[in-house]
């Protein structure tokens, strides 16, 4: 039992700005005062500091067959050595952490949820165990559907029953926890060299455009209702002029309805937020998607902000990382995921003085400024944009217009001609960014005991040595983008795991996944399966994770 | 002056960042200094016999230390002087001083080194001045002088700097060299791969690559990468 004392409370989702009160944990679990005897509580003084709810990641690369490559193929990463072993386990790495030191990290600066944004679904036994190889946080992977061949053909064939079955049935064998798309049908037709361009490009073979593949997916999601809405890397990553195909992406949801959540998430759209018609006369977009966000009540985004300094390029979409491996000249790997996606790695480093990274570094900031704080998650889409540790980075920035004319003058002045970033007044309050670190991402995935502090949630709490009364963040920048690094207590399922920016303890979170089968009929797709895997090189009762595979699975049934 | 003698033959390696600096301290914290022996953390005292002469910013290792890694790396300034052979990464990171060897060197002699000087008066093992695995710069300054042979893999991505061999040396010398010169009095194998800048001198016989064009002194390559790298016999 925990007595969290005198702190000063932010709490968005309950409408808490700034109260002084008491917080009590008890079985991991926050709760009503009457429920803890105060005698036996262990008492943890909060006065005049900054209590949160533990923040949530929604977005990062932490496990799975594209991180694990990354690190083979970037030894000099693991050169940095952030802890030797001792009463825990030895960490290492600059950006590509090892999976205890994702963990430990994300516990030092007070994060206690993170989700992995891409699992190839042949990959899923790999991907549970990297993820019980991680501490601390609680955990969920999202296996990718946009370029798997069943989608294609249920969506050709317009047979959305089966589409549902199909997705609840991945979901339970990949213990996956929503539906990731990634350039949907253009990691297939890469796979003959192509990619698509528009939302209309048919992808060889199927007869099926990217806008039909998003929008039967979406439909199929919201029927299903599951917890998470459909998770959209966009088409045209990475591609000056993208922002055009983002908000058209964006539009296929209009007029559908979701009280409870929005119908599409639109990730790291910093990478698609790009006008212009070349790299030589690339400019933001973030403007224009700013405004269609905002006038939407059923999408959010996240940034994917880039950091300065070293980061590694993975995602699902192996037809821009081969753009990006021609355009940098860097080493480059490829991974063809057996007709479910494929996926590429790229090391890259963010220079301030080169005039695309200054541009893609200011319009994550411009989407941060600009999109309503209920809107907008706080992302690194790590490590593509950078590593998540300097999120207490990311915070400052968006907080204090004064650091932000700091930084700009250490970046390309491409950036004034070609952003809004330096005319942009907007400074975000504690209160909002709060929400976009910690209860909007929470929402946006559908987990209800996180995020917030209200009675029943989850014990996931971070204080920190920051006083909102006395802390003016617009001035003291440098105190937020310190203070952020190093939480007085961060607290995870009621146990305190790390005190004064150190780990204490290891704990072990649980692994979320989603059972949506009770909705479907699973027998409509069984001969559908048994003629795919025909083709497959894993027999059917081979393939996927079974529930005594993971270390702690948490299954969320949807009714 | 410091004097570092082994009180042991070392049946492990031993992972000592030994520098120049060391001789400025105090008595006890050299004492204590930590050291690797093998997986077990050591002071620097349970490993050898310490011994201080004045004052003078200078490091004296005598014995056998071939088996001691990471002596001199990332030093700026002072002289290491080894009366012995010495082990592997020897002045790697190095930024500048002098480390005088006057038995064999191991490899990644002077690895990425920046400035400074190292001189072997025997025989040096592979990759000297290369980049790491992984990094994309080598040696990028500084001097390093082998008096004997040396092993494969000399210079890789090497931007700056001079390596002088004065015996011969092995295969893939200046492998996707970017600047810097390399010169072995010598004969060697393979030379100049996807090299892009600076120049490789060579006294003695050496295989050349297709990928390298007749210039007036000598050959321009490789032109694989459109390197406007330089080979020239001596």
């Amino acid at each position: 039992m925990l007595w969290i004392k005198n702190g000063i409370v932010i709490d968005p989702k309950n409408g808490i700005d700034g109260e002084k009160m008491d917080i009590f944990v008890k079985d991991g679990k926050i709760v009503e005062e009457s429920e803890v005897n105060k005698n036996e509580c262990q008492v943890i003084d909060a006065n005049n500091k900054l209590v949160l709810a533990g923040g949530v990641d929604m977005h990062a690369h932490i496990a799975g067959s594209k991180i694990n490559t990354g690190r083979t193929m970037r030894p000099e990463e693991m050169r940095i050595v952030r802890q030797t072993a001792g009463k825990l386990r030895a960490s290492m790495g600059r950006v590509l952490l090892t999976s205890p030191a994702i963990g430990y990290e994300y516990a030092k600066i007070g994060y206690t949820t993170a989700v992995e944004a891409a699992s190839p679904p042949i990959g899923s036994p790999h991907t549970h165990e990297e993820l019980d190889a991680i501490p601390v946080v609680d955990k969920a992977a999202l296996p990718v559907f946009g370029n798997w061949h069943p989608v294609f053909k249920f969506t050709a064939e317009k047979d959305r029953e089966k589409l549902k079955a199909f997705i609840a049935w991945a979901l339970e064998r990949t213990k996956g926890f929503g539906v990731k798309v990634v350039n949907p049908g253009g990691v297939e037709a890469w796979m003959y060299g192509g990619n698509v361009r528009s939302l209309d490009d048919e992808v060889p073979n199927f007869g099926v455009t990217p806008r039909e593949i998003i929008t039967e997916l979406v439909k199929a999601n919201e029927e299903l209702n599951l917890p998470h809405s459909v998770h959209l890397h966009c088409n045209n990553l990475g591609v000056p002029g993208n922002y055009q195909t983002t908000i058209e992406t964006m539009k296929l949801v209009s007029g559908m309805k979701n009280d409870d959540r929005q119908v599409l998430h639109v990730t790291h759209v910093q990478f698609n937020a790009y006008a212009g018609s070349s790299w030589r006369d690339v400019a933001s977009g973030a403007e224009e998607i700013a405004k269609v966000v905002n006038s939407m009540d059923n999408v959010t985004i996240d940034m994917g902000q880039p950091i300065f300094g070293h980061a590694t390029a993975m995602t699902g979409d192996a037809p821009f990382q081969f753009t990006l491996h021609k355009l940098t000249g860097a080493r480059w790997s490829n991974k063809d995921s057996e007709i479910e996606g494929g996926a590429g790695i790229v090391p890259i480093v963010y220079l301030p003085k080169n005039p695309v990274h200054a541009l893609q570094w200011a319009i994550g900031l411009e989407l941060g400024l600009l999109v309503d704080s209920d809107k907008v998650v706080l992302s690194t889409d790590y490590p593509n944009g950078g590593p998540y540790t300097e999120y207490p980075y990311i915070m400052a920035m968006l907080m204090s217009k004064r650091m932000r004319e700091k930084e700009l003058e250490r970046v390309s002045p491409y950036v004034q001609k070609a952003t809004s970033l330096a005319a942009i007044d907007v400074e975000k309050t504690l209160y909002e960014v709060v929400q976009m670190t910690r209860s909007l991402p929470a929402r946006v995935l559908g987990l209800e005991n996180k995020g917030h502090l209200g009675v029943g949630a989850d014990a996931d709490i971070a204080i920190y040595n920051i006083n909102p009364a006395e802390v003016d963040p617009s001035a003291q920048y440098d105190v937020i983008n310190a203070e952020f690094r190093r939480p007085v207590y961060t607290i995870k399922g009621g146990e305190v795991v790390v005190r004064d920016g150190a780990i204490v303890a290891e704990t072990w979170g649980r692994t979320y996944w989603v059972d949506a089968r009770k909705k479907v009929d699973m027998q409509a797709i069984d001969e559908d399966l048994n003629s795919f895997f025909e083709y497959y090189s894993v027999e059917r009762r081979n393939y996927g994770v079974d529930d005594y595979w993971m270390r702690s699975p948490e299954r969320l049934e949807v009714n | 002056m410091l004097i570092l003698k082994p009180k042991f033959e070392f049946e492990v390696s031993v992972e000592a960042e030994l520098t120049p600096d060391l001789a400025e301290k105090g008595l006890e914290e050299i004492r204590s200094f930590k050291v690797w022996y093998g997986k077990l953390e050591k002071s620097l005292e349970e490993l050898f016999e310490i011994e201080m002469q004045g004052d003078e910013k200078k490091l004296v290792l005598d014995g056998d230390f071939s088996k001691v890694k990471w002596i001199g790396a990332g030093m700026s300034e002072g002289e290491i002087v080894v009366k012995g052979n010495v082990g592997a990464n020897c002045g790697a990171y190095m930024k500048g001083g002098r480390i005088v060897i006057e038995g064999n060197a191991d490899d990644w002699l002077g690895a990425e080194m920046k400035d400074g000087e190292i001189v072997v008066k025997g025989n040096a093992k592979n990759l000297i001045g290369c980049a790491y695995y992984g990094d994309v710069t080598g040696m990028q300054g500084g001097g390093i002088t082998i008096e004997g042979n040396a092993g494969n893999y000399i210079g890789e991505k090497m931007a700056g700097g001079v390596i002088e061999i004065k015996g011969s040396a092995g295969d893939f010398i200046g492998t996707e060299m970017k600047g810097g010169e390399i010169v072995i009095h010598g004969d060697c194998g393979f030379v100049g791969g996807d090299m892009k800048g600076g120049i490789i001198k060579i006294g003695g016989n050496f295989d050349l690559l297709p990928t390298f064009r007749k210039a007036e002194d000598g050959w321009v390559g490789d032109v694989l990468v459109n390197g406007e790298g330089k080979i020239v016999k001596i």
